[in-house]
């Protein structure tokens, strides 16, 4: 007998291939972005070399002379294309390089502001969770019921409020009229609350709306009718079969909601003086201080791809189906 | 123990679904309903059960071991569910949980389940391996084949020994073999001395099963009596209509026709040296294949054995690992068309049926008037094309896919098992309405089918495929565990 050996290649482990794409999604973010930042950068009005003296100096100090010689330093008067390819290349050998304004390690600066901005996201993300799935899956109990109509004025009303009235809104009455609240600050769990709620309010409304409608269509399939029929109790259902399936549907959203969540994050940073990637964005920018725009915004991309892959792998892990068919047999 | 069903009536609105007066079951002597959709055997088995559609309404009692159950409150029976009448759903693969392990979804009826999980889990272990599922104890539903699928099920239907078992169609989209097996597992239900309801529309699994047969028809049951007698000596004439709607019993005239062409006739596809594996499984290799115009084929074989993926290798829609697929030059512009196994997928479903056929049309810019013709000859009302797919019957569905295919003249249909999910009288009308045209427009045919007497009746050369392996089933071994758990109970 002829041995035929048919050598395939053995499928690669989903978790793998998801973070070899991610991986992949990285390194193109990270040039898009800041390849964009740059040209963005260099086409907004206004000398670079006048504001990057008044952020050295001061507003009084600025002459010709002092912008002069911020320029000579700098390098600035090189064409933008010759900057740009430093940059990059500086980027290939993960040199961030240093704050064009104080003069201090970029790349230090960042990992603070990075793990800020984390546990901001994550915050308000186990917050919206919380309270939106919830919320979800007891609407869902009673289709139409007192619960399901609050909710749905619940996410109309969240989404019309944009995360910057509603934290003025939340500071004013926490901070300035009852006072129980800090309106800014850093390193303690009560100044997590207001920034934190103000962007898990807008997102829980989503998320209790995605949760109902996943979880009513899950209460009609077959498999939780045959699990009824098995024997077991309501409660049983709902934990067993119910809430992992809902999860199916909502991790997904919660990977699309993602980019919210960062637009959220700058604004909100902005408002509560939270020390993280968006409150410095806003600054470098004012500032003109390039490398730091384009460090901060290049995180910012890169903090997406970092909660999608999560979002990713956490889907992977409680849903075992293929993403992909290849053949009906 | 006994059931006994007293005036079961359901009704929706002013039309009376379900109208039976009495009916008996016994310990160890199955009761099989057949009849076509729409007969309300489905809402028979439903209304014992407690899970009939919330707009539905039944009244009439049943009667369990000297307890009597008022058939009008469906929460009534809930108690009962698992331990003492549990069913066996119509797609197991629908039925499972797609997120959790076989074992798991077995383990969790058992009564101890709560109080003692992982001895559960040891017993749904032990019940797997008796089924010959040792080995698929720890896969997702996704990976187990439509027979396998049927196995688990039954696992966790009857893990919670409950005397009374309703399996409801349970046999729709398996294969001769899985078929057989089912029949086995429900006779071991049986011979553990438990009560059996079988609904179903395949008369085959209704002769393997034995015991009481009832037919149904409108809301009532026209004859019942021993299986043997009434499948073969039918006294009601519509038993009798339903036993010639079996394939093996067609007498049509496009049935005499379509002999095989003359060696030489104008090859339409023609396939060479073609290979396939599929999740490393070799699924058919260096096969060759030539469909010729005029020719009626038919690809058989047991589901998982490729025969829809050396179709659709044929058809050019997937790519062969090894050979090639040659289309003949009459087969261009539409002229090859396909028939799909569920018309509602082949078909938009938020998308009014009149545009659709519209937007074929106008593509290819026939005739409107064609399309009436042939909704005429089809046997169907214009004004179905005023629906959606979803509120037109499927049986309705698949003649309108087939009404698709023809309006462009095809020189080589390829239907993909088109009548598996229907019932036997339906899927005599719409084999018939298909073969009218095949015959009248004299095309070539391609018939992907488990169904060997289908493909004996309709087509007239036969491409095999390969015989899946299957774990031995250790039939002894369920026997011993399902009179340990009666003990236990």
């Amino acid at each position: 007998m002829t041995a035929s050996i048919t050598t395939r290649r053995a499928p690669a482990a989903p978790a793998a291939r998801v973070l070899r794409q991610r991986a992949v999604q990285a390194v193109g973010v990270v040039f898009l972005v800041s390849t964009a930042c740059f040209a963005i950068v260099q086409s907004l009005p206004g000398d670079i070399a006048y504001r990057i003296a008044a952020g050295r100096y001061g507003y009084d100090q600025v002459t010709a002379a002092s912008a002069d010689t911020v320029r000579a330093e700098l390098g600035l008067d090189r064409p933008a294309w010759q900057q740009l390819l430093d940059w990059l290349g500086d980027l290939i050998s993960l040199d961030l390089g240093n704050s064009l304004v104080t003069g201090a390690d970029v790349a230090g600066e960042l990992g603070l502001y990075f793990s800020s901005s984390l546990q901001l996201a994550a915050a308000a993300l186990v917050l919206a969770l919380a309270v939106g799935a919830t919320g979800g899956a007891l609407a869902a109990a009673r289709p139409g019921g007192a619960l399901d109509r609050i909710t749905t004025f619940w996410v109309s009303g969240a989404r019309a409020l944009p995360p910057f009235l509603l934290g003025l809104v939340l500071i004013l009455v926490f901070s300035v009229h009852l006072g129980v609240l800090p309106a800014a600050g850093h390193g303690e769990a009560s100044n997590f609350v207001l920034p934190a709620a103000t962007l898990a309010v807008g997102l829980s409304g989503l998320f209790a709306r995605v949760t109902r409608d996943a979880v009513a269509q899950i209460r009609q399939s077959e498999y939780v009718r045959f699990a009824a029929t098995k024997g077991l109790g309501g409660r049983l259902v709902f934990l067993r079969h119910v809430l992992r399936n809902t999860g199916v549907t909502l991790i997904a959203y919660v990977g699309v909601q993602m980019l919210i969540l960062i637009e959220g994050v700058i604004v909100v940073e902005s408002l509560f003086a939270w020390p993280g990637l968006g409150h410095a964005l806003v600054h470098a920018i004012f500032w003109r201080d390039i490398p730091m725009i384009q460090a901060t915004a290049v995180a910012l991309a890169l903090l997406v791809v970092v909660l999608n892959t999560v979002v990713d792998l956490g889907s992977l892990a409680i849903d075992p189906r293929p993403r992909r068919r290849e053949v009906v047999l | 123990m006994s059931m006994r069903l007293n005036h079961l009536v359901v009704s929706h609105a002013d039309s009376t679904l379900v109208d039976v007066a009495t009916l008996n079951f016994e310990r160890g002597r199955p009761v099989t309903i057949v009849g076509e959709s729409g007969s309300g055997k489905s809402l028979l088995a439903h209304a014992i059960m407690g899970t009939l559609p919330a707009n539905l309404t039944a009244r009439g009692s049943l009667a369990m071991d000297g307890r009597t159950f008022d058939l009008s409150d469906r929460a009534n029976r809930r108690g009962l569910w698992g331990r003492l009448m549990s069913l066996l759903p119509q797609e197991p693969a629908l039925a499972l949980d797609p997120t959790m392990r076989a074992q798991e979804q077995v383990a969790e009826g058992a009564a101890s389940f709560t109080a003692d999980s992982s001895g559960a889990r040891r017993t749904a272990g032990t019940l797997l391996a008796a089924l010959g599922l040792g080995h698929a104890s720890r896969a997702f539903p996704h990976t187990l084949s439509g027979g396998m699928a049927q196995r688990v099920a039954f696992a966790a239907a009857t893990i919670g020994g409950a005397p009374v078992l309703i399996a409801d169609e349970p046999s729709k989209g398996l294969d001769e073999r899985a078929r057989t097996e089912l029949a086995g597992l429900l006779k071991l239900h049986l011979d553990g001395g438990g009560i059996l309801l079988t609904i179903t529309h395949d008369l085959d699994l209704a002769r393997e099963l034995g015991g009481d047969v009832l037919v149904m028809k409108d809301a009532h049951i026209v004859e019942q009596g021993r299986a043997r007698q009434v499948l073969t000596e039918p006294a009601h004439p519509y038993t009798r209509r339903l036993l010639e709607a079996e394939p093996a019993n067609w007498n049509h005239a496009w049935a005499r026709r379509g002999a095989p062409p003359e060696e030489g006739g104008t090859a339409l596809v023609s396939g060479e040296g073609l290979s396939k594996a599929f999740g490393g499984q070799q699924l058919f290799s260096d096969l060759s294949v030539t469909i010729r115009a005029g020719e009626r084929v038919s690809l058989g074989g047991p589901s998982g054995s490729g025969k829809t993926t050396l179709g659709n290798v044929l058809l050019r829609l997937l790519p062969p690992d090894a050979g090639y697929v040659h289309h003949a030059d009459a087969l261009r512009g539409g002229r090859l068309q396909k028939l799909y196994q569920d018309p509602a997928l082949a078909f938009p479903a938020r998308v009014v049926l009149w545009d659709s056929f519209g937007d074929v049309i106008r593509r290819h810019r026939l005739e409107p008037a064609r399309l009436e013709e042939l909704m005429a000859s089809l046997g169907l009302t214009p004004a179905l094309l005023n629906r959606r797919p979803g509120q037109v019957s499927g049986g309705e569905l698949q003649r309108l896919a087939i009404i698709r295919a023809m309006l462009l003249e095809p020189a080589l249909v390829f239907a993909d098992e088109p009548t598996s999910r229907l019932d036997l009288i339906t899927q005599e009308l719409t084999v018939a309405c298909l073969m009218d045209q095949v015959d009248r427009q004299g095309c070539a045919l391609v018939l992907v089918t488990h169904d060997n007497a289908l493909a004996d009746a309709v087509t007239r050369r036969r491409i095999p495929l390969g015989i899946r392996d299957l774990q031995p089933q250790d039939k002894k071994a369920f026997a011993r565990r399902k009179k340990h758990a009666e003990v236990v109970m």
